[in-house]
């Protein structure tokens, strides 16, 4: 159960998104992937692209506009 | 005092309509209804893009230039616009709406933050962008605004073959984006 971590603070969109869908194939079943953005649409796409996969995801708002989308692989 | 914002912000209604982003559909449900409104009271389509032509313009003759010999504004039309200035145009309270408006949004949802810039290849990527942009909208006659939503809205076919040409662009874009930023 490892836990990985991926900076895209100061990143538009889709960067994140393209970014997370890179780096979870490098994640075995269980990891932990902890993205950190400050672009509020990123903040919708990559949850929604992580649930769609079947992953857990929680969205925490770390402070004003920064959030950290913290994706479970399934 | 800190007490009634933390209530504030725990609120359901101040959560469902400032905090939560819109759905894409209460999106464009309300943007159909403005666009609707807009056309109603001014006779004008919206659009963004042109106007930002029109600022150049002011900006050049603001340093002595003159465009009345440029093809683009030669119409007796875009002359009178121009003559008018930018106090009474339209489309400058428009465009100055979309920054304000996104600004207290994001002030409401407490989400404003200075960002930083990573690198200069963001700087190069967005002036490069902002210009393709600009002049790919005036050579189209319009931006994803005047040309597309707009267009689409008034069952304009042009709409339609915009679209297949942004898409066509955005697709090239990506893989730029995907080559020089990944």
């Amino acid at each position: 159960m490892a836990e990985y971590e991926l900076d895209c603070m100061g990143e538009a969109c889709p960067l994140p998104l393209m970014k997370a869908e890179k780096k979870i194939k490098d994640l075995a079943s269980g990891d932990v992937l902890i993205v950190h953005i400050d672009h509020s649409c990123a903040m919708k796409n990559v949850p929604e692209w992580a649930r769609s996969q079947g992953h857990n995801v929680e969205v925490d708002e770390v402070d004003d506009g920064e959030w950290d989308v913290i994706i479970e692989k399934a | 005092m800190k007490k009634v914002w933390e209530n504030i912000s725990k609120n359901r209604y101040y959560k469902m309509v400032f905090k939560n982003p819109f759905t894409y559909i209460t999106g464009a449900v309300l943007l159909s209804i403005t666009q609707i409104a807009l056309f109603a009271y001014s006779g004008n389509p919206w659009g963004v893009s042109g106007t930002l032509a029109n600022w150049g313009a002011w900006i050049y003759e603001l340093f002595g230039g003159s465009v009345e010999k440029w093809y683009y504004f030669s119409s007796s039309g875009a002359q009178a616009t121009l003559n008018a200035g930018i106090l009474n145009h339209s489309g400058t309270m428009l465009n100055v709406g979309i920054v304000g408006g996104a600004l207290l949004a994001t002030l409401l949802a407490s989400q404003f933050k200075w960002k930083k810039i990573k690198s200069v290849k963001q700087i190069v990527a967005a002036v490069l962008g902002g210009l393709l942009m600009g002049y790919g909208a005036r050579l189209a006659g319009g931006c994803n605004i005047g040309a597309l939503f707009s267009g689409i809205a008034s069952l304009s076919l042009s709409g339609w073959v915009f679209a297949v040409f942004l898409l066509a662009g955005a697709w090239i874009g990506s893989k730029l984006l995907a080559k020089f930023f990944m």
